[in-house]
């Protein structure tokens, strides 16, 4: 069965060739038949091989040699595939939610005129996903790194009438850019100190070259996962991504490409072992990360948006996860973020649906009654990202907390703070869609209704998943065994086994549940108790204004103890930090080569005498300087 | 050597023509003769017999013959990119002849192994394209491109003369083995100043900095096909003879030459890559991007290991000179539809999808992203420059790509991500549209494949 | 040290030639230029002469001075460029052009020093240049050059035509 791997990836890119080459020509119904059979044929096939790898209990890494790609006399690489849990957990990920998000998309994309441009993306997008998951060395890798970026960018300015969305899709490449450098960089650095760039080579040797020079391939290859997984300082670009289709905010931006940087470091987590520099810096970022976008979510407006900066808080989880060793915790909760966030995007595509286009949730409200699906998947999607128990988000996270309580309690401290933000941020996105009464036009509110099947299967198979998805790890003092942990054994290369005791463990849970619950508590008084005055029914018209009114002096506790002062710091940050510096960096670059280019253009004059003498002037030079040696 | 005999052949038969009026079938005639030397340069692969020629004036040995075979795929893509370039143009035999007497030259510089022959295939590439350049007779910047080019050369070839007669002086011989071999005996500064006089006459005909003032002028005054065939055809043939020149005739003196070539290097990074950023039109930008992909190959020349350089040059050229090919195609188009600024490619999605699907992944190939052949073209050459002691140019190399990524993206945001400035659709003709498919292909299995030319 | 008669024939000869040369690039006008130029390539055939080069002294003369001179001459009296057109250069670029001039003139000649260290077997030296020995190489050793030259001049000449003749409409 491991031998069929290549039908994996070849499933998507035939899908791509199809709908690519005769999108055009054929329905809707057959284009989107297409993208989704050869999705759903890839998961079959990598849920089989996931089990097949899973019981064998002998060999559990196979490389699977497709052909030999480049086969130069200083550089050999096959163009191979390896198969191990880790790139099987991955697969089944990309594959299976993938699926979900194809027919949902069928669904949400029925009206739109790229109907079948945006299938051949998404198709191809797989295609690299798997490729860069499943690749057996860096240049592999490399390639599906490159490649979902492209597919990325080509999906945020998919409606590319609109400048803005143009301009998001810029900024992600160019931020995406910055990163692939410093991951070509550390490729550069791999295969000048071991000669080679394939996995099992490269790891066997790794505790042969000095630390320093494990360190500096390492910051590399973080620099590369900083871009791809938005973390600070490259986040600012997912964010504006939302531009793109909501299924591609689900599927890109959120289920799968980000994860791509945690795979990245996952996969040479023997260099992250060796280096405690390394380590240290991405929990640093990884810490800061997922508490500064947790404060920047907790003042967007913008549906999409809250859910962007959830996820880039998310990630910042993972890294801090990574950064601390506990490399299987932040697989596992890759697998339950892309169950929940998946479901969460989903959802909110299905009210922007309901709301004809409409992502404003102060314009929304009281949509439990209009959208019940929506509301109920939704409402476990947030349960799971808050931490509640028994929701697959708890497990994950709370394995993540705990282990870095045993590494740093100042790491742990900010990592709790974040998911505290989290489960407000996320529960006052709820209330204030779903509770209340609704504050759009009335036009709107005719419109309301729910999804179609397409769209609302989906999201119940996901919301079972983010339920029941902590079954994955729970931990080992539940008395079961940890499925995750014990599934990755053979990749991670070097363990640190965990010293915390049960007591200790407890009492985190209990911390961690204990905040969770009272910060829901605190939100449903703010937005539910007290928003929904009944003054606020009278006019529906002058609703909006009244909302933001209320918002600013209803809840004095709000205002005087929480509210100003995050105001304050996540508006400082949004504003000076988010757009003048980060956003000035990345322009300044344009803007000195441009700068410079003047100067150099002015060279160009059009004089065959000034021609002459430069190039006089440049042989003089050139002889001189050789001459001398 | 059949591929020299017949092109030469053809440029005559061109000549001919005119007198004996088969003018309608010296366009076919011409795609059959390059396809005819193709298949000779095939038959005489790994075929030894015809290795040394001529008193080893010549020698096509597998280098020359698979870089020839190079120039040969891309004049025949070439000639397709021209085709009503030839049937609008009166004098038309004049030109097929002028075209194939510069392939002459260039297959010549593919596999000289004398001074003599060096010279000669110089000239016989340049004179024609001087004229070419020039073609536009009643266009002031054509006419300026061909004088400027004109001087420009001569100046150059001057110096190639020189560089050639003081090494004859010191060896008391032209061809590339015996100098090769009298080098180690140790020889007296002027044969080194030799060197760099060469060195340096061949930087100005590949176009590197602080020799590449000409190219932007010319490039932008000439016709546009006669621009895309100096851009591929020309620079290839021009990289192949500095390859041959300084791998096999100067190699074990490469302390004289590297650091020199370094510099050269660096500078022509630098220079045309930023200037090629600040463009506002898409010709002068591809002008400035060739100098920046001949930095990129000259790369390769530094390499430590002389096969692992042949390899990464001949993959580069091969994958450049198809992107630019197809780049051109749609330039070409757009040219003759508008003007050959960014603007005219605005909304090209709209009005020609194929169209703006070929350029895209044409422009994706010479930016380097990866599964095209772009990517793996700057792979070989960064990977074959990793022994060497010119790291930080490798590193310099990387960031500018980054910036020529910053270029290259423009065209596609322009295609992809803009409203149309022309509403009309663009038309493209159906030999174009085989071409460009022909070019996205090649680009693409160059790149999913790079093995197949890294076993010649 | 005595100088013998070559050396002396030698020297003057290239005093002349470097002192023509000079004048061509100082004269204004044009027709003075092409003169001068002419008595520059007789300077350079008299060394060709002195190197027991005949064949190539009087090609030198035919072709250069007799016919391409010649040329260049009826162009410049047809098109009646017989006047001081070129307009005068500033002094700023006279002097970068000296100077760059000047510093590559004298870089040149640092080079040449180790020259005299070389010798050559002087076998036959003295007849190589004429015109029986120069044919054997030419037909033997260097026929590829000399026939491929013929592509050249083909190159050239129909490059020269087709600027050359009439648009036809």
């Amino acid at each position: 069965m491991v031998k069929l791997i290549g039908f994996v990836p070849l499933f998507p890119l035939l899908g791509f060739l199809i709908n690519g080459f005769f999108g055009k020509k054929m329905s809707k119904g057959a284009v989107g038949f297409i993208a989704c059979a050869s999705i759903l044929a890839s998961f079959v096939v990598s849920l089989l091989i996931f089990l097949e790898v899973h019981n064998s209990s002998a060999q559990k890494a196979t490389v699977v040699e497709l052909f030999s790609w480049i086969n130069s006399d200083t550089l050999k690489i096959p163009f191979s595939f390896l198969v191990d849990p880790l790139s099987c957990l991955f697969l089944l990920n990309i594959t299976g939610i993938g699926f979900l998000i194809h027919v949902y998309s069928v669904g949400y994309m029925h009206d739109d005129a790229g109907f079948s441009r945006f299938f051949t993306y998404l198709n191809l997008f797989v295609f690299f996903m798997l490729l860069l998951v499943l690749g057996n060395n860096y240049a592999l890798m490399y390639v599906g790194w490159e490649g979902v970026g492209l597919c990325s960018y080509l999906l945020i300015g998919f409606w590319f009438k609109n400048d803005a969305y143009n301009r998001a899709a810029n900024k992600a490449f160019i931020m995406n850019r910055i990163g692939d450098l410093g991951f070509l960089l550390g490729i550069i650095l791999i295969f000048m100190n071991f000669g080679s760039i394939s996995f099992g080579e490269v790891f066997n040797k790794a505790s042969s070259v000095s630390t320093g020079t494990i360190t500096a391939i390492s910051l590399f290859l973080f620099i590369g996962a900083m871009g791809k997984s938005a973390q600070l300082p490259l986040y600012t670009w997912l964010p504006d991504a939302m531009a793109g289709p909501t299924p591609v905010s689900a599927l890109i931006h959120a289920a799968t490409m980000v994860t791509a940087g945690i795979y990245m470091v996952v996969r040479s987590n023997i260099f992250y072992s060796i280096s405690a520099t390394a380590s240290e810096f991405v929990a640093v970022v990884g810490a800061v990360t997922a508490l500064f976008a947790a404060l920047i979510g907790l003042l967007q407006t913008d549906i999409k948006k809250i859910l962007a900066y959830s996820t880039v808080s998310q990630l910042g989880l993972m890294f801090l996860a990574l950064g601390v060793g506990a490399y299987s915790s932040a697989v596992f909760h890759v697998t339950t973020h892309a169950f929940f966030k998946a479901l969460l995007f989903l959802g909110a595509g299905s009210v922007i649906h309901a709301m004809g286009g409409e992502q404003d949730i102060r314009k929304m409200g009281g949509l439990k009654k209009a959208l019940p699906v929506t509301f109920t998947t939704m409402l476990l999607g947030t349960l799971a990202i808050s931490g509640v128990p028994p929701f697959s988000g708890f497990f994950s996270k709370d394995e993540i907390l705990a282990h870095t309580y045993e590494h740093s309690k100042l790491l742990w401290l900010i990592g709790s703070l974040a998911s505290l933000c989290t489960a407000f941020y996320m529960f006052r996105l709820m209330f204030i869609t779903f509770w209340g009464s609704f504050r759009g036009t009335h036009e709107q509110e005719h419109h309301l209704h729910e999804s179609p099947k397409s769209m609302t299967v989906p999201l119940m198979v996901l919301a079972a998943l983010s339920v029941v998805g902590g079954l994955l790890g729970l931990p080992e003092f539940f008395g079961a065994s940890n499925f995750m942990s014990e599934n990755l054994d053979t990749v991670i290369l070097r363990k640190n086994p965990s010293i915390l005791s049960h007591e200790t463990e407890w009492m985190l849970m209990g911390i961690a549940v204990a905040v969770a619950l009272s910060t829901i508590y605190f939100a449903y008084q703010m937005f539910v108790t007290h928003k929904v005055l009944p003054a606020e029914k009278e006019s529906e018209m002058k609703s909006f204004q009244r909302v933001v009114y209320h918002k600013f002096y209803v809840d004095e506790l709000y205002e005087s103890m929480i509210r100003k002062p995050i105001d304050l710091i996540s508006e400082a940050f949004y504003k000076f930090f988010d757009v003048q510096i980060i956003d000035g960096i990345v322009n300044g670059i344009g803007t000195v080569s441009m700068w410079k280019a003047g100067i150099i253009r002015k060279l160009q004059t059009g004089h065959i005498g000034f021609y002459i003498m430069a190039m006089t002037v440049g042989a003089l030079t050139i002889l001189f300087f050789s001459l001398m040696n | 050597m059949k591929a020299l005999f017949i092109i030469s052949g053809l440029g005559i038969l061109a000549m001919l023509a005119e007198i004996f009026k088969f003018k309608r079938a010296l366009y076919p005639l011409v795609l059959i003769g390059i396809l005819a030397a193709l298949v000779a340069n095939f038959t005489e692969f790994n075929n030894n017999e015809s290795i040394q020629a001529f008193n080893n004036m010549i020698r096509f040995d597998n280098v020359a013959l698979a870089f020839s075979s190079v120039i040969l795929i891309t004049a025949f893509l070439w000639f397709i990119l021209a085709n009503d370039y030839f049937t609008n143009e009166t004098s038309l035999t004049d030109h097929f002849s002028l075209v194939l007497f510069a392939l002459t030259g260039a297959l010549m510089l593919t596999a000289f192994s004398n001074m003599t022959t060096l010279f000669l295939g110089i000239e016989i590439l340049s004179i024609p394209l001087y004229v070419l350049a020039a073609s536009k007779k009643n266009d002031v910047k054509s006419n300026e491109a061909g004088f400027k080019y004109l001087i420009m050369g001569s100046f150059a070839s001057a110096f190639l003369l020189f560089g050639i007669a003081l090494i004859y002086g010191a060896t008391g011989t032209f061809d590339l083995l015996a100098i090769r071999a009298k080098i180690s005996e140790g020889m007296p500064l002027f044969f080194y100043a030799g060197i760099i006089m060469m060195l340096i006459a061949m930087c100005f005909k590949v176009s590197a900095a602080p020799f590449h003032f000409w190219a932007p002028d010319v490039y932008h005054g000439s016709p546009t096909v006669i621009m895309a065939l100096m851009s591929t055809v020309v620079k290839t043939a021009a990289f192949v003879a500095f390859m041959r020149l300084f791998l096999v005739g100067f190699g074990s003196a490469t302390s004289v030459w590297a650091m020199a070539m370094a510099g050269i290097i660096a500078l022509s990074l630098i220079i045309s890559n930023m200037t090629a950023a600040a463009q506002s039109s898409v010709k002068r930008m591809l002008a400035y991007s060739s100098i920046s992909h001949a930095a990129f190959m000259l790369m390769g020349i530094l390499a430590v290991n002389p096969i692992y350089s042949m390899r990464a040059i001949l993959y580069y050229a091969l994958a450049y000179s198809v992107a630019t090919i197809g780049g051109f195609t749609v330039l070409y188009r757009v040219e003759k539809q508008s003007g050959n600024t960014y603007d005219d490619f605005n909304g090209l999605a709209k009005r020609n999808p194929f169209a703006a699907l070929g350029m895209l992944i044409c422009m994706l190939s010479l930016a380097g992203i990866p599964v095209t052949a772009g990517f793996f073209a700057k792979y070989f050459i960064f990977t074959a420059l990793i022994g060497s002691t010119y790291k930080w140019l490798l590193v310099l190399a990387v960031i500018m790509s980054c910036v020529g990524v910053y270029y290259y993206i423009k065209v596609i945001i322009a295609m992809y991500f803009k409203k149309p400035t022309h509403q009309e659709p663009l038309l493209i003709e159906k030999s174009h549209t085989l071409l460009l498919a022909i070019a996205v292909v090649l680009v693409l299995v160059l790149g999913l494949l790079p093995n197949f030319v890294l076993s010649v | 040290m005595g100088y013998s008669i070559t050396q002396w024939l030698f020297g003057i000869l290239s005093f002349l030639a470097i002192m023509f040369a000079l004048m061509v690039v100082f004269t204004r006008n044009p027709i003075n230029s092409v003169l001068y130029l002419v008595m520059t390539f007789f300077c350079i055939a008299g060394h060709y002469l002195l190197l027991n080069a005949q064949f190539l002294a009087v090609v030198h003369i035919v072709v250069y001075a007799g016919a391409i001179m010649v040329l260049f001459l009826f162009v410049i009296m047809l098109m009646n460029l017989n006047q001081d057109t070129e307009p005068q250069k500033t002094l700023m670029t006279k002097l970068i052009a000296g100077l760059i001039g000047g510093v590559f003139l004298a870089v040149l000649v640092g080079t040449l020093k180790g020259a005299e260290q070389l010798s050559f077997s002087q076998t036959g030296a003295s007849q190589i240049g004429m015109v029986k020995n120069l044919g054997i190489v030419l037909f033997k050793d260097f026929l590829f050059p000399f026939e491929i030259a013929s592509v050249l001049l083909l190159g050239a000449l129909v490059g020269a035509i087709m600027l050359g003749k009439k648009e036809i409409k």
